[in-house]
C-alpha cells in the first residue's frame, strides 16, 4: 500500500504540475519585466487568450473521444474570409450564426471520413488543414480579406466595462459546460471516451457523438475566428497558420488526456491563459520572436508528457486495487 | 469460450465486388493513373512531356523520393513522422553554416564539405530517435510527438539562420565540391541520382533480405505477436524513426545541392508530398505494408500531379488544396482496402 | 410462482461453419434462479448473448412471458427487461456511480428539455444503491470503487431499468468472499422481488446453494437439466465432464521412465497472479496444467517464458537460471511458447504462412552483421515444416494466414516453433477452436515430439485431452498449485474437483 499512496502523491504533482508551472511563469516574467504584473497587462492577456479558449474548448470535446482535430487553424481562416468577403453586409445576428454553421459543416467533413470509413482522425484533418486553407486562399487570392466596419466595432467595444469577446467566451465556456456535465449527451461523451467497446454495449450511440464533437470542434473554431478577427481587425494569408498548436496545447495543459475520457471546460481556459502568459510574457521580455515557437513546442511537449505519464500512473493504481481486492 | 474461432475461407464474391478488389489492390493503378494523367494533360500544356520539363520533375523526384522512404519505415511499424520536413530545414542549414564561405566555421576548409554531410546527417539521425525514444519510452502518440518536433526544429531552424546571417533567409555561398552533389555526374547521370538509386537499393534489400526488415514488417502487422516471437518491438519501432530522420537528412543534402543554399523553409512545402507520396503509394496507415517500388510510384504520381498544376497555372494554393484531397483520397483507398481485408 | 418467464427450444447457432449450439432448451420460472454450469467452450456464453442481444441465434425460438422475442442488440434486450452482466463490467471509471447506473436513462428536467435533473438522479440513484446494499455516495466516481461494489453497481443499474430476467456471468471471480456473501444475499432478495436470475459459474458449490433450478451444457448440448435437488456437485462434474465419443488420441508409449529436468521452476510468486509455484518438467514428458480461467495457468506460461515479471523465485532451464523478461533468451535456451490467442498474438494474419513459420528462426537463419537474409532457403524451410505438421494451404509464399481455417492455423503456429527445434514446448489451449480432424494432428506432433526427447507444458481446459495427452497433470487454482496427480490416478472427477474446490 506504501507504493500506491506514492504514486497517488505523484499523481496529485501531475494534476498540479500546469498550475505550478503558471506561478513559475508569473514569477519569472515577473521579476524580469515590471510591466508584467499589472491589472492592465492580465487584463490584456485574458482578452488575448479568449479565441485560443473557446477553439481549445471545441478540441476538449474531440480529445474526450479520443480524436484531435488538426484543421482548426484552416477553419478560422476560412471563417475570417467568409466574413470579410461574403458577410459583411449582413447583421452580426445573422453573419454569426452562418459563420458557425460554416464551421460546423467544416467539422461534419472531417467526421464523416472518421466515422464513416474510421481512418484516424490526425490523418484526416491534417489533410482537411490543407484543402481548407487552400480553398480559403483561392477565395482571398492570397489578399488581406478586410473585415466590415460592425465586426471591428465587436473588437474594440465592450460592455459592462468588459470587452465583448470576453462575454462570448463565457457565452461558449457556459454552454460548454452546461452540456459537458448537465446533459446525457454530455456523459455519454465521456463514457465513448474512456472505452467506446463498452460504451456500445451499455446501449450507447458511439458513433453519432463521435460525429457531433466533430462540428462542435468546427462551430467553435468558427467562433474562435470571428473573436481573433474582430480583434486584429483584417485577415493575412497567415491567418489562424498552426493555430492548432497552441489550441491543443491548451486542452492539454487544461488536464484533457489525449487518450480520451477526461478533462473539461475550465481546464482547458486555464490552459489556453497559461498558453497566452508564456506569449505575453515573451513579448514583454522583448523576447527573440523567433524564440516563441520553440517554446510553444516546449510547453506542448510537457503537457503530453505530463498526460503519458498520468495515464500510466493511473493505470497501474487501477490495476493494483482489482488484484490486491482478488 | 468460443472466443478463437476459425477464420472464413473467403466465399464466393459477386463479378463487379470482385472487380473494385482487383482494381484496389492493384499494385499498379497508381502508375496507370500517373500515365492517363500526364497523358490528359499533355491536350492541354503539351510542354509536359519536353526535355526540360521532365528533367525538373526527374530532380524534383529524387529528394522526395528519398524523403518518402524514410517515412514508409515509419509507417511501416503503424507509426507516424511528421517531423521530417524541419528535420530538413534544421539539417541543412547547420550543414551550410560550417562549410558556407561566408563566415562558415570550416570556410574554405578542404574537408568542410564532408563535415557538412556529417553534420547533417548526425542532426537527422538524432531528431528521428528523439522522436522514437519519445514515442516509445514517455507512451506519447507518435503524432504529437512529431508534430512537436516539426514545430520545435522548423522555429529552431529559422532561428539559427537568423543568427548566421544578415538577411535571416538563407545561408549561400556553398564551396563546388559540395555542389557537384547536386549539378555534377558520372557518364551523364547526376550523383544525386546516383544517391538516390543507391539508398533505394539499400531500403528494398533491407526490406526483403534482413532480418530488421521481417521484424519491422511483424511488428507493423502484430505487435504482440512479433514480441512473442522473439522481436524487441521498441528497438526496432526506434530504428524506424531513427531512418525516417536518417533519411530525411539524405534528402536535405540533394536539396541543398540543388538549391545551392541552406535555407529553413526547406522542405515546408513538401510535407504533404512525402506523406502523400508514402500512402499513395499503398503504404498501409495501419502498418506492416509497403515497398519501396510503390513509393516511388507514389512520389511519380505526386510529382506529376504537382508539376501539371502549376504548368496549369494553378496557384500555389489551389495547389494545396488538391494535395490534402489526394492524401485524404489515398487514406480512404487505404481505409476500404484495410476493412475489405479485415472482412476476408 | 410457478409461470414461466422464458423458454427457449430448439436453439441453434455456428460460427464459421462451426457448430457451437444443438438444439438447447432452457426454461425459467418467475421469481427463481437458473444455475448454468459447463466447461469452457460448452455454449453457456453463446446462449447468453443471444438472450443479451449481443449474438443472433441462426434458429430456434426465445420466448418471453409468453411472448416471441428477437433482442438484436443490448439496448433491444434492456428494453425487455433482460439485463446482462458481463464478467468484464461495464462501467466507466470516470464517471460517478450515479451517471454509470442512469448513464443511457437519465432522468430529465422534463419532457424535451434536455438537461439533466441532478436531484432526481442522486434520489433515484441512492433508492437503487439502497436496493443493492450499497453504502457510497451516488456521486463518487467508480475509479475509486472496489472491484466487489462495481459488481453491485451493474445490478443496481439492471434495476432501474425495471429488469425482468437478470444474467450473471461469472460474477465472483474477482470478488473477494465477504463480497460474495453480499452478492449472494441481494441475489435472494431479487429473487424474492419476483425477479429472475440466470446464475453461470464455475463454482458449483455457489450454484448448488443458489439455484432453484440447474441446467448443465456440454459441447452445445443441455446434457441435464432439473431441479437442484435432483443434482449434487459429483453429479454436476460427472455431467460436465461427459465421455464424449468424438475424442480420440493417438497411442504413445508412456515415457520411458523419466528423464533429467528439463525446466524446474522453484518458488515463482507474482503478487496477484501466482503464489509460490513450483514443479519439474522433465524431458520426454508431458505435463498437463488443468485449471480454470483465471486460475493463472496462463499467466504461469507468460511468466516462464519472459513476458511477464515477476517477484520472486527462479526458473531453470537445463540447471541454468533463466532471468526473467528475456524472451529472447527463453528462446534461445530453447522454449517455445504456443499462446491462448492464436489470432492477437499467434500469428500476423495478413502475412504469408511462410513468412510467419519463419520469424522466430530469422536470427539464426542470417548471416553477418547486417542479418543478411536466403529468402530462398527460408521459404524451403518453411515449406518442410509445413509439410511435416501438414498444412493444407494453396500456396505457403503467398497465402495469408487469415485465409487458412482455425486448425490449419494452429499447425502454422506449431510449425513456427519447431522451425527452432524446441527442447522445452508450452502448450497454453492449443486445440481450442479447431475441428476434431485437427485436434487429432496436434495431438500427434505432440507425441512425435515428446518421443524426440523434448519436453511438453501442455495447459488445456479440457480435463478429457489432458486425461488423454499427459503424463502427469498438475492442478492449478487462484495463482496456487492445488496437486499432482499421475496417469495412474487420472480421474475426470477427482481433478475436475480439484480445480472447482474453493
Amino acid at each position: 500500500m506504501n507504493g500506491l499512496n506514492s504514486r497517488a502523491v505523484a499523481l496529485i504533482a501531475l494534476r498540479f504540475a500546469p498550475l505550478m508551472l503558471f506561478v513559475a511563469l508569473c514569477i519569472v516574467f515577473g521579476t524580469l519585466s515590471d510591466r508584467f504584473l499589472s491589472l492592465a497587462n492580465f487584463r490584456n492577456i485574458l482578452a488575448q487568450s479568449t479565441h485560443v479558449a473557446v477553439m481549445a474548448i471545441g478540441m476538449t470535446f474531440v480529445l474526450l473521444v479520443r480524436g484531435v482535430d488538426l484543421s482548426v487553424g484552416s477553419v478560422m481562416y476560412l471563417v475570417a474570409v467568409a466574413m470579410g468577403l461574403y458577410l459583411s453586409g449582413l447583421p452580426l445576428a445573422l453573419s454569426i450564426p452562418a459563420i458557425v454553421l460554416i464551421g460546423a459543416a467544416f467539422g461534419a467533413v472531417n467526421a464523416c471520413f472518421v466515422t464513416g470509413l474510421r481512418i484516424a482522425s490526425f490523418i484526416v484533418t491534417l489533410a482537411t488543414l490543407f484543402i481548407g486553407r487552400g480553398f480559403a486562399l483561392y477565395l482571398s487570392e492570397t489578399k488581406m480579406v478586410f473585415q466590415s466596419d460592425t465586426v471591428q466595432t465587436l473588437g474594440r467595444s465592450s460592455f459592462l466595462a468588459i470587452p465583448w469577446a470576453i462575454w462570448i467566451a463565457a457565452a461558449v465556456a457556459c454552454a460548454a459546460w452546461v452540456t459537458l456535465t448537465q446533459t446525457p449527451y454530455g456523459r455519454q461523451i465521456y463514457a465513448v471516451g474512456a472505452d467506446p467497446d463498452s460504451a456500445a454495449k451499455a446501449g450507447i450511440r458511439v458513433q453519432p457523438i463521435v460525429f457531433s464533437v466533430f462540428c462542435i470542434c468546427g462551430a467553435c473554431a468558427a467562433i474562435g475566428a470571428l473573436i481573433s478577427v474582430s480583434q486584429v481587425g483584417a485577415a493575412a494569408a497567415t491567418f489562424g497558420y498552426q493555430e492548432e498548436f497552441p489550441v491543443i496545447a491548451a486542452a492539454v495543459l487544461g488536464g484533457t488526456s489525449l487518450f480520451g475520457g477526461r478533462g473539461g471546460v475550465f481546464g482547458s481556459i486555464f490552459g489556453a491563459v497559461l498558453v497566452q502568459t508564456t506569449a505575453n510574457g515573451l513579448v514583454m521580455l522583448n523576447a527573440d520572436p523567433y524564440l516563441y515557437p520553440l517554446v510553444n513546442s516546449l510547453i506542448i511537449f510537457i503537457a503530453a508528457w505530463v498526460d503519458g505519464r498520468r495515464r500510466l500512473m493511473t493505470e497501474r493504481i487501477e490495476q493494483r486495487k482489482i488484484r490486491v481486492e482478488a | 469460450m468460443g472466443g478463437v474461432l476459425p477464420a472464413s475461407s473467403g466465399g464466393a464474391l459477386s463479378r463487379p465486388m470482385r472487380l473494385v478488389r482487383l482494381v484496389l489492390f492493384s499494385d499498379y493503378l497508381v502508375l496507370a493513373l500517373t500515365v492517363l494523367y500526364v497523358a490528359a494533360l499533355w491536350f492541354a500544356v503539351p510542354e509536359i512531356i519536353s526535355p526540360t520539363n521532365l528533367n525538373d520533375i526527374f530532380l524534383q523526384v529524387l529528394p522526395l523520393f528519398v524523403a518518402a522512404m524514410g517515412l514508409m519505415m515509419v509507417l511501416l511499424v503503424a507509426q507516424i513522422d511528421l517531423s521530417a520536413t524541419s528535420i530538413m530545414a534544421m539539417s541543412c542549414v547547420v550543414g551550410a553554416s560550417i562549410m558556407t564561405s561566408q563566415g562558415g566555421y570550416l570556410a574554405g576548409h578542404a574537408l568542410a564539405p564532408v563535415a557538412a554531410v556529417l553534420a547533417i546527417v548526425a542532426i537527422g539521425l538524432l531528431i528521428g530517435v528523439l522522436n522514437g525514444v519519445c514515442t516509445i519510452v514517455f507512451d506519447i502518440p507518435s503524432f504529437l510527438v512529431t508534430l512537436v518536433t516539426m514545430m520545435f526544429f522548423s522555429g529552431a531552424a529559422i532561428w539559427y539562420t537568423a543568427a548566421h546571417t544578415n538577411s535571416g533567409s538563407s545561408i549561400g555561398a556553398l564551396p563546388s565540391s559540395f555542389l557537384a552533389i547536386g549539378y555534377g555526374g558520372i557518364a551523364g547521370i547526376p550523383y544525386a541520382a546516383l544517391i538516390t538509386v543507391g539508398l533505394a537499393i539499400i531500403v528494398h534489400l533491407m526490406l526483403t533480405r534482413t532480418v530488421f526488415g521481417r521484424w519491422v514488417r511483424a511488428v507493423g502487422l502484430n505487435p504482440s505477436a512479433a514480441a512473442i516471437s522473439g522481436v524487441p518491438v521498441k528497438r526496432v519501432v526506434i530504428g524506424c524513426f531513427a531512418l525516417s530522420g536518417l533519411f530525411a537528412a539524405f534528402a536535405a543534402v540533394i536539396y541543398t545541392a540543388r538549391l545551392e543554399a541552406g535555407t529553413p523553409i526547406l522542405g515546408q512545402r513538401i510535407l504533404l508530398d512525402v506523406i502523400g507520396a508514402a500512402v499513395i503509394g499503398g503504404v498501409s496507415l495501419f502498418g506492416g505494408k509497403g515497398s519501396v517500388i510503390g513509393v516511388l510510384i507514389g512520389v511519380l504520381f505526386l510529382s506529376a500531379v504537382d508539376n501539371g498544376l502549376q504548368l496549369l497555372g494553378l496557384s500555389l494554393s489551389s495547389v494545396y488544396a488538391i494535395k490534402g484531397g489526394v492524401i485524404l483520397l489515398a487514406a480512404v483507398v487505404d481505409a476500404i482496402r484495410h476493412h475489405l481485408l479485415a472482412r476476408g | 410462482m410457478s409461470d414461466l418467464l422464458l423458454k427457449v427450444a430448439g436453439l441453434n447457432k455456428s460460427f464459421f461453419g462451426v457448430q457451437v449450439l444443438r438444439d438447447v432448451g432452457l426454461e425459467l420460472r418467475r421469481g427463481t434462479v437458473l444455475g448454468l454450469v459447463g466447461e469452457n467452450g460448452s455454449g453457456k456464453s453463446t446462449t447468453m448473448n443471444i438472450l443479451g442481444g449481443v449474438l443472433t441465434k441462426d434458429s430456434g425460438r426465445v420466448e418471453l412471458a409468453g411472448e416471441e422475442v428477437q433482442p438484436a442488440s443490448s439496448r433491444d434486450a434492456l428494453a425487455l427487461g433482460i439485463a446482462f452482466i458481463h464478467q468484464e463490467l461495464s462501467l466507466f471509471p470516470n464517471l460517478s456511480v450515479e451517471e454509470n447506473i442512469f448513464l443511457d436513462h437519465f432522468p430529465k428536467r422534463g419532457a424535451g428539455i434536455p438537461f439533466i435533473d441532478r436531484r432526481r438522479l442522486r434520489d433515484q440513484a441512492s433508492k437503487a444503491l439502497e436496493l443493492v446494499d450499497l453504502k457510497v455516495s451516488p456521486t463518487t466516481p467508480v475509479m475509486r470503487l472496489p472491484q466487489g461494489e462495481r459488481q453491485l453497481i451493474e445490478i443496481a443499474k439492471a434495476l432501474t431499468r425495471q429488469a425482468r430476467l437478470i444474467i450473471f456471468d461469472e460474477p465472483t471471480t474477482s470478488l473477494t468472499a465477504r463480497e460474495t456473501e453480499r452478492l449472494f444475499e441481494i441475489i435472494g432478495r431479487l429473487r424474492a422481488q419476483g425477479i429472475s436470475v440466470i446464475y453461470i459459474s464455475h463454482i458449483l458449490q455457489d450454484v448448488m446453494r443458489l439455484s432453484d433450478d440447474i441446467a448443465v451444457l456440454r459441447d452445445g448440448e443441455v446434457v441435464g437439466a432439473g431441479r437442484r435437488e435432483d443434482f449434487t456437485v459429483e453429479r454436476l462434474v460427472t455431467l460436465m465432464v461427459g465421455r464424449s465419443i468424438d475424442r480420440l488420441f493417438p497411442e504413445r508409449e508412456p515415457s520411458q521412465g523419466p528423464g533429467g529436468a528439463a525446466l524446474s521452476v522453484r518458488g515463482l510468486s507474482q503478487p496477484g497472479v501466482v503464489k509460490d509455484v513450483s514443479f519439474e518438467l522433465r524431458r520426454g514428458e508431458v505435463l498437463g496444467v488443468s485449471g480454470l480461467m483465471g486460475s493463472g495457468r496462463s499467466e504461469l506460461a507468460r511468466i516462464l517464458f519472459g513476458l511477464d515479471p515477476y517477484s520472486e523465485g527462479e526458473v531453470r532451464v537445463a540447471g541454468e537460471r533463466l532471468p526473467p523478461l528475456k524472451p529472447r533468451l527463453a528462446m534461445d535456451r530453447g522454449l517455445a511458447f504456443l499462446t491462448e490467442d492464436r489470432r492477437g498474438e499467434g500469428l500476423m494474419m495478413e502475412a504469408s504462412i511462410a513468412d510467419n513459420i519463419v520469424l522466430p528462426s530469422l536470427v539464426e537463419r542470417s548471416r553477418g552483421f547486417i542479418g543478411w537474409l536466403d529468402p530462398t532457403g527460408l521459404e524451403e524451410a518453411a515449406r518442410d515444416m509445413a509439410e511435416r505438421v501438414r498444412v493444407n494451404a494453396r500456396a505457403i509464399d503467398t497465402a495469408a494466414a487469415r485465409t487458412l481455417s482455425g486448425g490449419n492455423q494452429q499447425k502454422v503456429v506449431i510449425a513456427k516453433w519447431l522451425l527452432r527445434a524446441p527442447s522445452i514446448f508450452i502448450l497454453d489451449e492449443p486445440t481450442r477452436g479447431i475441428d476434431v480432424g485437427a485436434k487429432y494432428e496436434v495431438y500427434k506432433i505432440i507425441n512425435t515430439m515428446v518421443a524426440g526427447g523434448a519436453a511438453i507444458l501442455f495447459i488445456s481446459s479440457e480435463i478429457e485431452e489432458l486425461i488423454g495427452m499427459a503424463d502427469r497433470i498438475m492442478v492449478m487454482g487462484r495463482g496456487e498449485i492445488r496437486g499432482f496427480f499421475e496417469r495412474a490416478s487420472f480421474d475426470r472427477e477427482t481433478l475436475m474437483s480439484a480445480a472447482l474446490w474453493q
